[in-house]
């Protein structure tokens, strides 16, 4: 089932330097297998070394936030759009 | 655009106010206020993820891109800390910081990227146009 991706900031170099790819899965977690597959490295830029989602990136599947709806295990309908938003933020400490 | 942002980090403060400034094919259009949803904002920033993904939603109905990003340093230089590097992923904009340490306010513009990818990030001053 095909979803579209939009990846702004840095993430975009991941993928090729696209800011949106198509991908299929029916979770968060299959359609990042599905872009890795094709985009080598991908992965290791959004999840962490236990394969959870990075602090600094928030997904939202449409209006869902991935974090609150299962993580890598939250559903994604067909034709839906998945943002992969890498967080603003700083600091001086 | 400059008066905007003096204003924002005029209002917040003693806390590090943060947005975006949105642009259409290159030129800056408007300054988006956003929350700062930072556990310690006096001294730490980040800009609320919704308010995030409306922003960039807003952006695309209207044909604009992001232009820049904004913050500012109540009390201290207006340069890209050692964190404020660490967690700058959006080499494609401007990141702008306003520093609100003298009675003066100081703004300054950067580029904070990694090139190539995965390298360490680089801190490149940029001149900001008036308006």
């Amino acid at each position: 089932m095909a979803v579209t991706v939009r990846l702004p900031g840095a993430l975009r170099d991941a993928v090729g330097g696209d800011n949106k790819v198509t991908a299929d899965g029916r979770t968060l977690g299959e359609v990042f297998a599905d872009i890795e597959r094709r985009h080598p490295g991908f992965r290791e830029r959004v999840l962490d070394e236990e394969g959870r989602l990075r602090t600094y990136v928030n997904v939202y599947i449409g209006e869902t936030d991935a974090r609150t709806s299962g993580g890598l295990d939250a559903p994604v309908p067909q034709g839906s759009e998945v943002m992969v938003i890498p967080a603003m933020a700083g600091g001086v400490r | 655009m400059r008066e905007a942002i003096v204003a924002h980090a005029r209002d917040a403060g003693p806390v590090e106010c943060c947005g975006l400034v949105a642009a259409h094919e290159g030129v800056p259009t408007r300054v988006v206020r956003c929350a700062n949803v930072a556990d310690t904002p006096a001294v730490r920033y980040r800009i609320d993820p919704r308010e995030q993904l409306a922003a960039f939603r807003a952006m695309d109905d209207a044909g604009e891109e992001l232009f820049a990003i904004y913050h500012s340093h109540p009390a201290t230089t207006p340069y890209p800390s050692s964190t404020d590097r660490g967690e700058a992923f959006y080499p494609e904009a401007v990141y702008i910081l306003v520093s609100l340490r003298s009675g003066e306010p100081e703004l300054r513009a950067y580029r904070i990227s990694a090139d190539p990818p995965g390298s360490a990030k680089a801190v490149r001053e940029v001149p900001l146009r008036a308006g």
